[in-house]
């Protein structure tokens, strides 16, 4: 550990005092199955939390400079599900796409294990796992408008021809992505980030460069920008096998990342929460 | 992390400990052959990239320097972060590598290609660098000549303390511990792409289409078989030859990388005080300028063209430079002898023979028989 880091360490057990605002997340009867950030039932909710985010400070490459500082949080479940609305400043879209280009995302984490203890902040550490809900724009981008082709990324691409894929294929039977896939390692292998996605992966964590995507538990997640500001819904169940799990009138522990794209934030170049935020289920 | 690097002769900081694999892959170019034919780089791009998000994308390029760089001068712009560092004079690297100048919040000293970088393969194709052509004399009469130019075939260079892995968050980046050839885990790798901005060289690409980092990947599974990569079994000019290099304290004679590199100072890496200990090694082109030699490949760079010019008083160095070209095998030792050269492989058996000297035959130009003038084509 670094000697800022250290120092960055005193600084925050010394304002363990100032530790973050516990979350209420009440009942309510409302239909939590779509995520929309325009919903009456945020209007009633509690007011929303402001949470101090600070550039990561702990490993290599980190940002330059805090980019986000604080995100608004307010959160309601039905008994099944739980949503939560993240919304923080950010002056204009990022999607990803071509080389250096990233997306905005945002990520909620909460500890896997039940405890009065949660694990390190930091992703959580070997045998203390966190749940992840990560929602990207480049991912709801694939949702609402498809995954983006070369051509889409380059529109003046000049290709001959593709693998498989002849513009005359002659007597050749028609081939798919199958015959396709091989000759595209990332999809070959299987990774997530090679397939369109639906807009928010749950990741399964034990500490830094650890994460793994796992299948989708049925979560949901619905971003809309306006005026410098993302507005971001996260839905998840309550329950979710191998993951966190919530009960109404039981309480949890929250994290959270921003990552703003148009800043060349992507990976480990992020803002996040410095300490958990405790949260309240109401019944 | 202290590890040793033999390259630069010294310590340096690393971010992970030394360890060497147990044989490391390397290629040894000779660059007063290469005539920039391109082959290489197609073997390599119909081997491995034909597909979407590829189509920009050479593993294997080749540049005429001093100009041109894919991406657009990958070498000026590491450099001049770099700023101006020194070799002392007993051949140890007095200058800072990148990962000794990485800045607090990064890995290692670097920058970040755009698209446009990448979309030109070989700017400056056709042109010399150098003096005035009034300065008296053809240009070509001169050594080093007044004004020069030359080729430089890049791959991957596996290196033994490679920039992308350490740059990488998620340890997505390996080095193989059969072969030392350093690969992207494809299915853990997310597209940050720190390892684009961190390798020096510039040899780890973004595929936008699986939105996955990709690079070289050495033709592992050529190489798991014994035989040598694509751009090397398919080079026109027989400039090149992959086998296994050793550290210089394991060095063996017989082997025919550890002989040009380490017996013979024939072949050198290139830009080592970048301080990745890179496993391509090349033979300078002894016509181009001697002050840009030295900054590409270091102080030996003048010896190694020394040695590379009295080449034909020594025999054993003449066999193993037919050998390059020669088979399509991974030759592990070799042996000169009554002007034949010899390649084993692993196992000791023999891969190919040839003779060090071609025998020449004289025809006279009219040929009685057929009643007509012989002439070369084919
Ligand atoms: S195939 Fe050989 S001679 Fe041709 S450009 Fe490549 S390295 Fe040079
Ligand atoms: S040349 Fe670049 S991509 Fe290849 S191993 Fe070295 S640092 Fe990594
Ligand atoms: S070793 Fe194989 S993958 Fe690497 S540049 Fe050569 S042909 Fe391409």
């Amino acid at each position: 550990m670094s000697l800022r880091n250290v120092l960055i360490f005193s600084a925050l057990a010394s304002t363990a005092a100032l530790a973050q605002q516990p979350l209420s997340i009440p009942l309510v009867k409302a239909d939590l199955s779509k995520p929309d950030a325009a919903a009456a039932v945020w209007g009633s909710a509690p007011a929303a939390l402001n949470v101090m985010l600070m550039g990561q400070p702990m490993i290599t490459p980190r940002p330059e400079t805090t980019s986000t500082a604080e995100v608004k949080v307010q959160a309601v479940h039905d008994g099944t599900r739980v949503a939560f609305l993240l919304t923080w400043k950010d002056p204009e879209v990022s999607e990803a796409g071509p080389l250096g280009k990233f997306s905005d995302a945002v990520a909620i984490q909460f500890p896997v294990k039940e405890s009065d203890v949660p694990p390190p902040v930091m992703m959580g550490a070997k045998d203390l796992p966190v749940h992840i809900f990560h929602w990207r724009a480049q991912y709801q981008r694939d949702a609402e408008r498809g995954k983006p082709t070369p051509k889409d990324l380059y529109p003046n691409l000049n290709v001959d021809m593709y693998p498989m894929e002849f513009k005359d294929m002659g007597a050749l039977p028609a081939k798919g992505d199958a015959e396709r896939d091989p000759y595209s390692p990332g999809r070959a292998t299987g990774n997530p980030q090679a397939y369109a996605k639906s807009g928010v992966d749950e990741i399964i964590a034990e500490g830094f460069s650890t994460s793994s995507v796992q299948e989708g538990h049925g979560s949901l997640a619905k971003g809309t920008w306006a005026n410098g500001e993302w507005r971001v819904v996260i839905v998840r169940p309550l329950k979710s096998e191998g993951g966190n799990v919530l009960a109404p009138g039981g309480k949890t522990f929250l994290g959270f990342a921003v990552w703003q794209g148009g800043q060349g934030e992507v990976g480990s170049r992020k803002c996040v929460t410095m300490m958990w935020t405790p949260a309240e289920l109401g019944k | 992390m202290t590890v040793k690097n033999w390259q630069i002769k010294r310590d340096m900081a690393y971010p992970y400990e030394e360890h060497r694999p147990r044989k490391q892959w390397a290629i040894v170019f000779d660059l007063n052959k290469c005539i920039a034919c391109q082959t290489c780089t197609l073997a390599c791009k119909t081997t491995w990239t034909s597909a979407r998000g590829q189509e920009y994308m050479f593993w294997n390029n080749v540049e005429t320097k001093p100009y041109g760089g894919y991406p657009l001068a990958w070498d000026l712009r590491v450099l001049e972060r770099l700023g101006r560092q020194d070799w002392a004079k007993n051949g140890t690297y007095g200058g800072k590598t990148i990962f000794e100048s990485a800045p607090a919040n990064e890995r290692a000293l670097h920058w970040a290609p755009s698209d446009e970088d990448w979309m030109y393969p070989n700017v400056g194709e056709d042109d010399c660098a150098g003096g005035s052509v009034g300065a008296g004399g053809a240009a070509f009469t001169t050594m080093p000549h007044d004004k020069w130019f030359f080729y430089l075939p890049r791959t991957c260079a596996h290196c033994t303390y490679p920039a992308c892995l350490a740059a990488c968050p998620r340890k997505a980046i390996y080095k193989r511990e059969q072969d030392g050839i350093v690969l992207i885990d494809q299915s853990r790798c997310k597209g940050y792409g720190e390892c684009v901005r961190a390798c020096p060289y510039k040899k780890s690409m973004y595929n936008p289409y699986t939105r996955v980092s990709e690079k070289c990947v050495g033709c592992y599974p050529a190489v798991e078989q014994g035989i040598q990569p694509q751009c090397v079994v398919n080079c026109i000019g027989k400039i090149r030859i992959m086998g296994f290099i050793s550290p210089p304290w394991a060095a063996r004679d017989d082997n025919p990388v550890d002989y040009l590199v380490h017996k013979k100072g024939l072949a050198l890496p290139y830009y080592p005080q970048l301080g990745l200990e890179p496993n391509i090694y090349y033979i300078p082109p002894m016509h181009a300028d001697r002050a840009y030699l030295a900054q590409m490949f270091g102080p030996q760079a003048e010896g190694a063209i020394a040695r590379y010019r009295e080449l034909a008083k020594d025999p054993v160095a003449q066999g193993l430079m037919v050998l390059m070209g020669s088979t399509d095998r991974i030759i592990h030792s070799f042996k000169v002898e009554k002007g034949e050269a010899t390649g084993f492989n692993e196992a000791g058996a023999e891969l190919t023979r040839v003779p060090v000297t071609e025998p020449v035959v004289e025809r006279a130009a009219w040929d009685e028989g057929a009643s007509a003038t012989r002439h070369n084509t084919p």
